[in-house]
């Protein structure tokens, strides 16, 4: 079990490109931190690195207070499971498992007892002399993470691994990863592009944006407080709405139509966002002062338990999406009346980008 | 096939029963030649069916010496072949799994150079630089040797080549893996390299042992000793009789000789051969 810290880590790629400028991390010891983030946004990069596939150009890399930054991958007592699985085709699920302790001189007899409660635990007990071909993917990728597992790593590091999955193995994986990673408490860190995944995973979030950490903090501190524009559109689905506005003397414009109240008392311009389930809607019949804005209904999504509604506002031309719970069937072009309470309401200042 | 033409399927083995036969023929001539005394086959009629001279031919053939100024019998050249070819054929499968790998995964200063350098002696087969590469032998003094009959041949970008497709299709993923798994480099060639390319080591065996086998110009040039005269290059003398009858049955059975390595490696080794030729274990 292993603490974590990285310490204004960086990177540098040869050809002077800066991927990586510099994060500063402290993952506790049994933490399961998510990087998450869009393609291109390092987080591959930052996991290889704290793997050690990749040099550590500036910073430092602590794991249980050593300094990683020149150890080869095998002498971090780290695992990684990669996207792919990358199990060794020629050899048996046994001896993938194995291979790891096989390198490091671990006596047969052990060897034999890790690999079998470890296929117990993961439910390999029938596979374990089949070949990586004969078999599918999710026991392919239990075989990756039963392959982690055996070695009995400080760290746990997940490089996407749910991505080659289909839908419905995604989330039952998703829900044993969660749960072996309780049972061993060993700390883990974990590379996706999936929200989803990465709320329901985490105890902390780490979101990146072009190599810098935009925000780090658990899941619902992320949803409910974002402190970018990026990090607020990337978490929640559908995303947040965030419109560019201006507040001045006590009211916010968005476009040239739209006038909301409010007691800011600053005049600045800003994003404006307000998450589409926050989004209320008013019945026809309501007048239309009591309405903030009217939006122009142009496709409706129906997915049984809930309804999505995208369309424009008068004035603005970003599309606009309000998440309604139960079914409702507006017709396409029809107006609907919205309001946005402003206990709701997200407000980043334009030129910093930061949380106002 | 979904058509079902019953003509087409009569007309294309008939095609097919021709391109057998066509081949087939001559080696069926050579068969029965050597079962007939050599006078029979220069006497207009080539004899199609077996004679009575077989036994008496093949017994002295496989181990009297072969005649026309060759002293050693034809087992023991067959042995030569075989050394040389294997030689050659391991040889080359050594050389070049260990330059593909390192082409291939390490990162070195002028690599792709080295790659090219490599490449380009596909253009400089023995025969065109046969002339120096005699001259080093000599100096080396490896005429009449093993040594000397197999090592320039051994020098392959063919093979190198092979190894290097076949090592890019890896991922990249694997190599990680194995390196977080606590594999050096040498651990990852013998663990995974190797037994990953179990099948593409096959096919070019079979390849390479028949390209070893069937060498003829340089061991002429470089073999005067009879105890390193390899099969091949020992018909062609045989053919070549200054004055005397050629004995057309001796030489017929010592091609058939010639003929039967290589068809038992590619026989017994078709299955991996083709699989190492067409599919991947990746």
């Amino acid at each position: 079990m292993a603490e974590v810290i990285l310490k204004e880590v960086g990177k540098t790629y040869p050809n002077g490109f800066n991927a990586i400028p510099a994060v500063d991390l402290h993952i506790a010891d049994g933490e399961f931190i998510v990087l998450v983030g869009p393609s291109g946004c390092g987080k591959s990069t930052l996991l290889r690195m704290v793997a050690g596939l990749e040099s550590i150009t500036s910073g430092e890399l602590t794991i249980n207070g050593t300094v990683m930054n020149k150890k080869e991958p095998a002498d971090r007592d780290i695992a990684m499971v990669f996207q792919n699985y990358a199990l060794y085709p020629h050899m048996t699920v046994f001896n993938n498992m194995a291979y790891g302790l096989k390198n490091r001189g671990v006596d047969k007899a052990t060897i034999l007892k890790k690999v079998n409660s470890v296929g117990d635990m993961l439910g390999l007990e029938e596979l374990l002399d089949r070949k990586p071909k004969q078999l599918s993917g999710g026991q392919r990728q239990r075989v990756a993470m039963g392959r982690a597992m055996v070695r009995d790593p400080q760290v746990f590091l997940f490089d996407e691994p749910l991505s080659n999955l289909d839908a419905k193995l995604r989330v039952q994986m998703r829900v044993e990863i969660r749960q072996l990673q309780r049972k061993l408490g060993t700390t883990t860190l974990y590379v996706t592009h999936d929200q989803v995944e990465a709320m329901t995973l985490a105890d902390r979030l780490v979101v990146l944006n072009k190599g810098n950490a935009e925000q780090i903090g658990t899941p619902l501190e992320l949803y409910e407080r974002p402190a970018t524009p990026f990090v607020a559109a990337f978490i929640g689905s559908p995303s947040m709405n965030l419109l560019d506005a201006k507040v001045a003397d006590g009211v916010l414009s968005i476009g040239a139509n739209i006038r909301l109240a409010t007691d800011l008392s600053f005049n600045k311009n800003v994003v404006w966002g307000i998450r589409p389930e926050h989004l209320e809607c008013l019945p026809e019949s309501a007048p239309n002062e009591d309405a903030d804005f009217i939006l122009t209904v142009q496709a409706v999504e129906s997915l049984g338990a809930e309804t999505l509604i995208y369309g424009t506002l008068e004035g603005v031309e970003t599309i606009v999406v309000v998440r309604l719970s139960g079914p409702h069937s507006p017709e396409l072009g029809s107006q609907m009346k919205l309001k946005a309470p402003s206990a709701k309401w997200h407000l980043f200042d334009a030129s910093t980008q930061q949380r106002l | 096939m979904i058509e079902n033409r019953p003509w087409l399927t009569v007309l294309s083995h008939i095609i097919l029963l021709l391109g057998v036969c066509a081949v087939a023929l001559p080696i069926w001539i050579a068969l029965v030649a050597s079962t007939h005394t050599p006078e029979a086959f220069v006497q207009g009629v080539i004899p199609l069916w077996f004679g009575d001279h077989g036994a008496e031919t093949w017994g002295k053939v496989l181990f009297s010496a072969a005649g026309n100024g060759v002293d050693v019998p034809v087992w023991f050249m067959m042995m030569n072949s075989l050394i040389m070819a294997l030689a050659i054929a391991f040889g080359k499968i050594a050389i070049s799994i260990i330059s593909a790998y390192a082409i291939v995964f390490f990162r070195f200063p002028m690599r792709s150079l080295c790659f090219w350098i490599i490449f380009m002696t596909l253009m400089l087969p023995v025969e065109v630089r046969i002339m120096p590469t005699y001259q080093v032998i000599s100096d080396l003094s490896l005429l009449n040797s093993y040594t000397g009959l197999a090592l320039p041949l051994i020098a392959s970008a063919t093979a190198t080549f092979l190894f290097r497709q076949s090592f890019l299709t890896i991922p990249g993923e694997l190599v990680e893996a194995a390196r977080i798994d606590g594999a050096g480099p040498w651990r990852f060639f013998f663990d995974i390299l190797l037994p990953m390319s179990r099948t593409n080591i096959a096919a070019l065996f079979v390849i390479l042992f028949i390209y070893g086998w069937n060498q003829y110009l340089w061991p002429l040039l470089i073999t005067t000793d009879d105890a390193y005269f390899t099969l091949v290059m020992s018909i062609k003398r045989m053919v070549s009789v200054a004055d005397g009858a050629i004995e057309w049955n001796s030489v017929m059975a010592t091609t058939m000789l010639a003929m039967l390595p290589p068809v038992i490696v590619v026989v017994g080794m078709q299955k991996l051969f083709v699989k190492g030729l067409v599919d991947s274990e990746k």
